[in-house]
């Protein structure tokens, strides 16, 4: 052969793929041919119909022929110096996998694609999932949820009779600010464990705790409550949270894998108290709206959570619980203050 | 890479090598690096989020063969074969069942409940098809592993076993484990070799009790201690009132009993690991793996803690140090020359049985 070969041959492995011989062979390239010869081998295919594998760190690289035989190549530089020579190119994402600042940028990709995720795709696909679950599932829900908090945080309320005549249907005769009905249920509890405070249900259950009604001055504050629980019920947040939490919480068992699912609930509760937050805005301004709808002065919610804010106790209660944040439950992590000040501020701004 | 060769081989060349009557053991070797699977992991996941996932059997074709070709034995790499159109065509299957499933329980439960069943039932062909799709599409020097095992052996494996240990709380377990084990190796060849299998179920026995041992240790050892102090009167003394006696009692049972959860997952995948392979056999070779306790742990604790602290993107790491661990545990102990093994027709398998169990999360890997 008279051809001077434009890089020098490559050392590897001939393998047949029908045995488990490996034969030393010299690969070279030659007037568009991938030319194999040594120990009792010499083949020669076009370069269209071989194939190259993916450089993967210092693993052997594959030089494929249709056959199934392939040569296996750990001589890196050679094997690069050869391609080189033949016009090959390595595919785009190899190329970027290569590349410190492209993989930084995949790094941020990811890392806004699921941040946009938990933040907007999340609670829109729960609010969208929620308005379908089953008014039966919902009442399952919520019986599950009454029947862990009664007897245990939850005790007969010792409210006499006619005052709790008088709240109930005080509220009843309130008018919703959209004039749609929300199917509800008021439940008078005495709760030493949980204090002042007011719980919804996904079913429209609110419980009302005897302690709550103590701290109040009067019984428009009360209602200034329970119109916020009924946001809750009507804008079903009890049924979105389920979700999100469910997801966040399959999401990150998956992800964390072979972790015990011990410390992947860890996170799962952590972000979980944020929805908590934004619900709860939702459930003011609707409460405030309901207020103005009925004569009343949504301050009286303000003034209840102020109320709420100075008769806090250490935290108890799991889970669904509001008036007074979840949040204090992680220790301090994440700080509820700040966040019903701005709410109370938010109440006391006049309605546009 | 700078390895001295042996005497014969730098007086003789290779071909010629005097014919030994057994080869050198063979240690599995493990070339991957944190970093470069990491920028594989993250630049495939990135163009998986921007294509809607429709890019992801691409991404887990690239991560497998990462995985598979930095494997070595003897001088050469195991080699993926998945096709990603293939994967895809599964995992759709896959989505598609599990968006059934969970539509169904928010609409109408009951028929959830049968489809639930009816998913259950699939299952263990399900599991067959992902064993045969796992090994069809793994070789090594160009040789594919195959899975043969049956319909009726997945049906016993995995309905008629795990029903079985339930019944019988549990306590048929590790022989349900065994069987599984048994099934898988003893129907998996390569090329046309078949592999064997011979550990009895004592043994699964013995490494079930010894796990179930490390996490009731601690607590059944303070109940012990409880039960004497009550007998003896000494949570009543005045060093410690007796409620605080108590309470420290209890606090240390259940401090105990989450160590002994931290500590489970690694030794039963040391136990398994050694004895499993060290009772596997291919043709006239064997196996042999020498995990270590202490070591797992050590791995096992710290890719949990900084998988967490990292927000999950040590993940890639920490996969990546687990591997080669445990394939750098195992050893290969040729009978013959390994230039003897001889192919067979590979077969095509589909991809959905794969998909569908992974996504359900059940791990027949251990």
């Amino acid at each position: 052969m008279n051809e001077t070969p434009t890089a020098s041959p490559v050392h590897c492995d001939y393998l047949d793929g029908t045995t488990t011989r490996r034969r030393r062979v010299a690969l070279r390239v030659e007037d568009g041919h991938a030319v194999v010869e040594g120990e009792d081998i010499a083949r020669r295919d076009p370069l269209g119909r071989v194939r190259v594998s993916e450089r993967m760190g210092s693993a052997p690289r594959l030089v494929s022929f249709p056959d199934g035989a392939f040569c296996e190549v750990r001589d890196h530089a050679a094997l690069d110096a050869l391609l080189g020579a033949t016009g090959f190119r390595e595919s785009f994402v190899v190329r970027i996998q290569a590349r410190w600042r492209w993989v930084a940028a995949a790094l941020a990709a990811c890392v806004a694609v699921v941040a946009a995720a938990y933040a907007y795709a999340l609670p829109w696909a729960a609010e969208i999932a929620a308005a379908h679950v089953p008014p039966g599932a919902m009442a399952k829900l919520s019986e599950q949820t009454l029947e862990v908090l009664e007897g245990r945080f939850l005790q007969p309320s010792n409210l006499p009779q006619d005052r709790r005549t008088v709240l109930a249907r005080r509220f009843v005769r309130m008018a919703t600010p959209d004039g749609d009905q929300v199917p509800h249920e008021l439940l008078f509890r005495s709760s030493p464990a949980i204090g002042a405070n007011a719980l919804a249900l996904p079913s429209g259950t609110i419980i009302l705790t005897d302690e709550l009604v103590a701290l109040a001055s009067s019984d428009d504050e009360i209602l200034a409550v329970l119109c916020h629980e009924l946001g809750h019920v009507q804008r079903r947040h009890g049924v979105r949270k389920a979700l999100q939490s469910t997801v966040v919480g399959l999401v990150t068992t998956w992800y964390l894998g072979d972790v015990s699912s011990l410390a992947a609930a860890i996170p799962a509760a952590l972000l979980d108290a944020r929805y908590s937050r934004e619900m709860e805005s939702e459930a003011d301004a609707y409460g405030a709206r309901m207020l103005r709808a009925n004569g009343l002065s949504p301050t009286l919610l303000a003034i209840m959570l102020e109320r709420l804010e100075g008769s806090r106790k250490p935290d108890v209660s799991p889970g669904t619980k509001d008036g007074k944040e979840t949040d204090d439950g992680a220790g301090g992590y994440l700080r509820s203050h700040p966040a019903t000040e701005e709410r109370i501020r938010a109440l006391r701004r006049p309605a546009d | 890479m700078a390895e001295t060769p042996p005497l014969d081989a730098a007086i003789f060349p290779t071909t010629s090598r005097p014919i030994q009557s057994r080869p050198a053991p063979e240690p599995l070797k493990f070339t991957g690096s944190g970093s470069e699977y990491f920028r594989i992991w993250i630049v495939n996941l990135a163009l998986t989020y921007l294509t809607l996932g429709i890019y992801s059997p691409w991404a887990k074709v690239r991560r497998m063969q990462y995985l598979y070709r930095n494997t070595l034995l003897a001088g050469s790499g195991f080699d993926y074969h998945g096709k990603p159109i293939a994967i895809l065509k599964g995992r759709a299957i896959a989505v598609g069942m599990i968006l059934l499933y969970q539509g169904l329980t928010l609409v109408n439960p009951t028929a959830a409940g049968i489809v639930g069943v009816l998913i259950g039932l699939v299952m263990p062909w399900f599991l067959l098809r992902s064993l045969a799709f796992r090994l069809t599409n793994t070789s090594w020097r160009g040789l594919r592993f195959r899975f043969e095992g049956t319909a009726g052996g997945a049906y016993r494996v995995f309905l008629l076993w795990p029903v079985l240990a339930s019944i019988t709380l549990g306590l048929l377990a590790p022989a349900a484990h065994h069987a599984m084990k048994r099934w898988q190796h003893s129907d998996s060849t390569f090329g046309r070799t078949r592999f064997a299998f011979a550990a009895s179920t004592g043994e699964f026995y013995r490494v079930w009790s010894m796990t179930a041992g490390l996490v009731l240790a601690v607590p059944l050892l303070v109940g012990v201690v409880a039960l004497v102090a009550g007998a003896t009167g000494w949570t009543s003394t005045d060093l410690l009132p007796r409620d605080s006696g108590i309470i420290l009692l209890v606090v240390i049972a259940i401090v105990g009993f989450y160590v002994g959860l931290l500590a489970v997952m690694p030794f039963f995948v040391t136990r398994m690991q050694n004895l499993v392979w060290s009772r596997t056999s291919l043709g006239p070779h064997r196996f042999e793996s020498d995990m270590r306790f202490r070591k797992t742990l050590n791995i096992m604790v710290a890719n949990m803690f900084l998988t967490i602290v990292t927000l999950g993107l040590y993940r890639p790491f920490a996969v990546i140090r687990m591997a080669r661990y445990r394939i750098e545990a195992m050893t290969f102990v040729p009978g013959e020359s390994l230039d003897h093994f001889l192919g067979q027709q590979a077969r095509e398998v589909e991809a959905f049985g794969e998909e569908v169990s992974e996504f359900f999360d059940i791990d027949i890997a251990l």
